[in-house]
C-alpha cells in the first residue's frame, strides 16, 4: 500500500497493529504501563532506555493514546532493534544508516501517522490556515500544511521547556538535525520509484511532505556523533521518499532512537509535548502535568480523600487531580500572592474549556493564601497532602530548607489523618529530607521513593504514611529521639539515583 | 470558597482556643453547578463538623432547607445528599472575610481565596 492519496485507501476498515513508544517522566514508567493497562488494555513493556515505555495498539483503538495522562511524548516505531551491530568505522556506520533508510518497513507506522493527523484535526480548536487545493483523493496537499493544534499557548513553555532540554549527562546527546545541510541537489530525479514512495508529488500543484529527523543518542561505543547519524540518515530517507527537508515547520517527525545497541526509528504522533496541558499561566517552577499524574497515582486518591498542596505554585498537582482523580477535594494553597493568583487563573482556564463541553465546569478544588508552617486547617482533618517542595537550587536555599524541612513536615503531620493519612513529597533536597524524616519517626513512616529526574535536576517523590500516633505526644515532641530511628533510615538512605534523560 | 473548604478551616493566631468555625461576612457570592457524585457526599459527610455547615450556609443566605441535624440513613437518601452536594461545593463565597470568633480577627476573602497569612505577632 503506498503512502499516495491517489489511489484510495486499498482497505479503509483494515485495522493493522503497531507499536507505539511513550516518553514518560523518569521513575514512572511502571505508572504509566499501569495506565496503558488500565485505559487501553494491553501489557507495556519498560524500555531499557529509560523514561520510555513500548506497546501494541490496534488502530481502531488509537485516539485512545491521547488520553493518557502519564504521558510526555508519543512515537510509533517503525523499527527497533535490540542488538544492533555498529560497523567499526563512522563512515561505515553512516554509510549503513542511508543504507537503511530503503529497507525499513515504513508503510504502517506511516499509516498510523496520517490517520493520527486526522484525529488532532477532529479535536484540534484550531483551524488550518493556508488554503489548500482541496480535491478529494489530494489527501497530501492538505498534509503540508503547518497543522498545529495547541492544547495551551505556547510562549510561556518555552522558557521552561529550554530548561528541561538544556540538561544532559556527557554521554548523551539529543541533536535536532535534519538532513538540510547535507541536502542533495533539489529536484532529484525519478528513479525506479520504491512503493513506499509517493509519486504524486511530481505532480506541478501538489504539495511535498516535509519532515525532520530527531537523533537521540546514548552510549560510549558509538563512533559517531547524533548529528552526524540525523544528518545522514535525513538524507537517505529524503532522497527515498522525496520529501523537504524542514526544521520547523515539518508534516512528520522521525525518531532515530539510539541507546548502546537499541535503536529504535519511530515517527512522532505528538507535535508539542503533552507534560504542559493543563497549565496556561506558569511560574518559575512548575511541575510538568505527567509528573504531578505520577505523584497522584502514587498516593491512589479515593472518594471523598480531602487532598491538600501546601505549597501548591501555580497549582499544577492538585489541578491534575481535580481533573483526572475528581472524586475527592483538592485544596491548593502557598504563601505567596503570585503563586495563589495563577493558581486560581488555571483553575479558570480549565474550568472555562470544560464549560464548553458542559454546564457542570465546576471543579472539586479551593484555593488558600496560607502560612505551611501554620496551616489554618483543622488537626487530623487532611487525607492526603502531595506536594513538591522547594529546591535548593531554583526557589528557596538549601540553608533555609534545613529549618523550613522540619517544621513543615511536623504541621503536615498534624492535620493529616493519624492512621490512614499519606504525604507523597516531592524534593531534590534529599538529603535534608531524610535527615527531617528520620526525626519524625513517631510521625512518619517512609513506604518507598521514586527517583525522578525534574528539568535535569535529580529529585526523589517520598510516599509516607502517617503512623497512628496522635499529635502532640509522640516523643519526638518531648525530646529529641535519634537513635533508633536512624539505623532504621541508613538502608534507605544509601540508594544511589541512577543517571536519567528527560524524555524525547 | 466552598463551604467545604470553610468547614476545614480555623484561626490558628496565637492564643486562641476557639478559632473554629470562623463566620463568614460575604459581599459577593456566586453558584457554580459541580457534577454530582452520591459517593462523594455520603462519605465526606462523616468528615465534616456538620453543624459548622449548617451554619456557615445559613450566613450565606443559601441554607434552603438543610436539617440542624444529620438525618439518619443518610446514604441512602439521594435527595437530601443533592442538597448537601450544593452546599458544599456549588456555593462559593467570592468577595468577602473571615471571622475569628474569638477574638474578631478577620481574614479577607478576595477571586474567592482566603487570606489566613498571620502578622509577626500572632505567630
Amino acid at each position: 500500500m503506498s503512502f499516495s492519496a491517489g489511489d484510495g485507501p486499498a482497505e479503509p476498515d483494515a485495522t493493522i497493529t503497531v507499536i507505539v513508544g511513550a516518553t514518560v517522566p523518569t521513575g514512572f514508567e511502571h505508572t504509566a504501563a499501569e495506565e496503558v493497562s488500565e485505559k487501553i488494555g494491553v501489557e507495556a513493556r519498560i524500555s531499557k532506555d529509560r523514561g520510555r515505555i513500548y506497546f501494541p495498539i490496534t488502530t481502531d483503538k488509537l485516539s485512545q493514546v491521547h488520553h493518557l495522562r502519564s504521558v510526555d511524548n508519543l512515537f510509533v516505531v517503525v523499527e527497533e532493534y535490540d542488538h544492533y551491530q555498529f560497523k567499526d568505522s563512522k563512515e561505515e556506520t553512516l554509510q549503513e544508516l542511508q543504507q537503511l533508510a530503503a529497507k525499513l518497513p515504513w508503510t504502517n507506522a506511516l499509516e498510523v501517522w496520517k490517520l493520527n493527523r486526522t484525529l488532532k484535526k477532529k479535536k484540534g480548536h484550531r483551524k488550518v490556515t493556508n488554503g489548500t487545493r482541496g480535491k478529494p483523493g489530494k489527501e497530501t496537499v492538505d498534509l503540508a500544511a503547518a497543522d498545529s493544534e495547541q492544547q495551551e499557548p505556547p510562549q510561556p513553555s518555552s522558557a521552561a521547556e529550554a530548561q528541561t532540554q538544556a540538561e544532559s549527562t556527557p554521554d548523551m546527546e539529543t541533536s535536532k538535525q535534519e538532513s538540510e545541510e547535507a541536502a542533495p541537489e533539489e529536484a532529484a530525479p525519478e528513479e525506479a520509484a520504491p512503493e513506499e514512495a509517493a509519486p504524486e508529488e511530481a505532480a506541478p500543484e501538489a504539495k511535498v511532505i516535509k519532515f525532520r529527523v530527531t537523533c537521540n543518542r546514548a552510549g560510549d561505543k558509538h563512533s559517531f556523533s547524533s548529528n552526524e547519524a540525523a544528518r545522514d540518515f535525513g538524507g537517505a530517507v529524503q532522497e527515498f521518499f522525496q520529501w523537504k527537508a524542514d526544521m520547523t515547520k515539518f508534516d512528520i517527525e522521525v525518531l532515530l532512537n539510539i541507546h548502546n545497541e537499541e535503536v529504535v526509528i519511530g515517527i512522532a504522533l505528538t507535535e508539542e509535548s503533552l507534560h504542559r496541558r493543563n497549565i496556561s499561566h506558569f511560574g518559575p517552577t512548575t511541575l510538568r502535568s505527567t509528573l504531578c499524574y505520577g505523584m497522584l497515582r502514587l498516593c491512589k486518591p479515593q472518594a471523598a480523600d480531602i487532598i491538600l498542596d501546601p505549597m501548591c505554585g501555580t497549582g499544577a498537582i492538585p489541578l491534575e487531580g481535580a481533573i483526572e482523580f475528581h472524586n475527592s477535594f483538592y485544596i491548593a494553597g502557598d504563601n505567596n500572592d503570585m503563586a495563589v493568583n495563577r493558581t486560581v487563573n488555571n483553575i479558570c482556564h480549565i474550568q472555562k474549556r470544560k464549560a464548553e463541553k458542559s454546564s457542570a465546569s465546576g471543579l472539586p478544588i479551593d484555593t488558600v493564601q496560607w502560612d505551611l508552617c501554620n496551616l489554618p486547617m483543622r488537626s487530623s482533618s487532611v487525607d492526603i497532602i502531595i506536594t513538591d517542595m522547594p529546591f535548593g537550587k531554583r526557589m528557596g536555599s538549601r540553608k533555609k530548607n534545613w529549618d523550613l524541612y522540619p517544621s513543615c513536615l511536623r504541621e503536615m503531620a498534624r492535620v493529616c489523618r493519624p492512621g490512614s493519612g499519606k504525604a507523597v513529597v516531592l524534593t531534590q533536597d534529599k538529603k535534608c529530607f531524610s535527615k527531617a524524616i528520620s526525626r519524625m519517626g513517631g510521625l512518619w513512616r517512609k513506604l518507598l521513593t521514586v527517583w525522578v529526574n525534574v528539568g535535569g535536576l535529580h529529585a526523589g517523590v517520598y510516599l509516607l504514611k502517617r503512623t497512628g500516633a496522635v499529635f502532640g505526644q509522640t516523643p519526638e515532641d518531648v525530646h529529641e529521639s535519634l537513635g533508633t530511628v536512624h539505623a532504621q533510615q541508613e538502608k534507605t538512605d544509601n540508594r544511589e539515583p541512577s543517571q536519567s534523560t528527560s524524555g524525547v | 470558597m466552598k463551604l467545604l473548604t470553610h468547614n476545614m478551616l480555623t484561626s490558628h493566631v496565637k492564643g486562641i482556643t476557639k478559632g473554629y468555625p470562623l463566620l463568614i461576612k460575604a459581599t459577593e457570592v456566586k453558584v457554580n453547578e459541580v457534577a454530582f457524585n452520591p459517593q462523594f457526599v455520603s462519605r465526606m459527610i462523616p468528615k465534616l463538623e456538620w453543624h459548622a455547615l449548617v451554619q456557615a450556609a445559613d450566613e450565606l443566605g443559601h441554607r434552603q432547607d438543610l436539617p440542624g441535624d444529620l438525618v439518619p440513613n443518610y446514604e441512602e437518601n439521594e435527595e437530601f445528599l443533592k442538597k448537601v452536594h450544593r452546599v458544599l461545593l456549588e456555593v462559593e463565597v467570592i468577595e468577602g472575610c473571615l471571622q475569628c470568633p474569638e477574638s474578631g480577627r478577620e481574614f479577607p476573602i478576595s477571586r474567592g481565596i482566603p487570606n489566613m497569612l498571620l502578622n509577626e505577632d500572632e505567630v
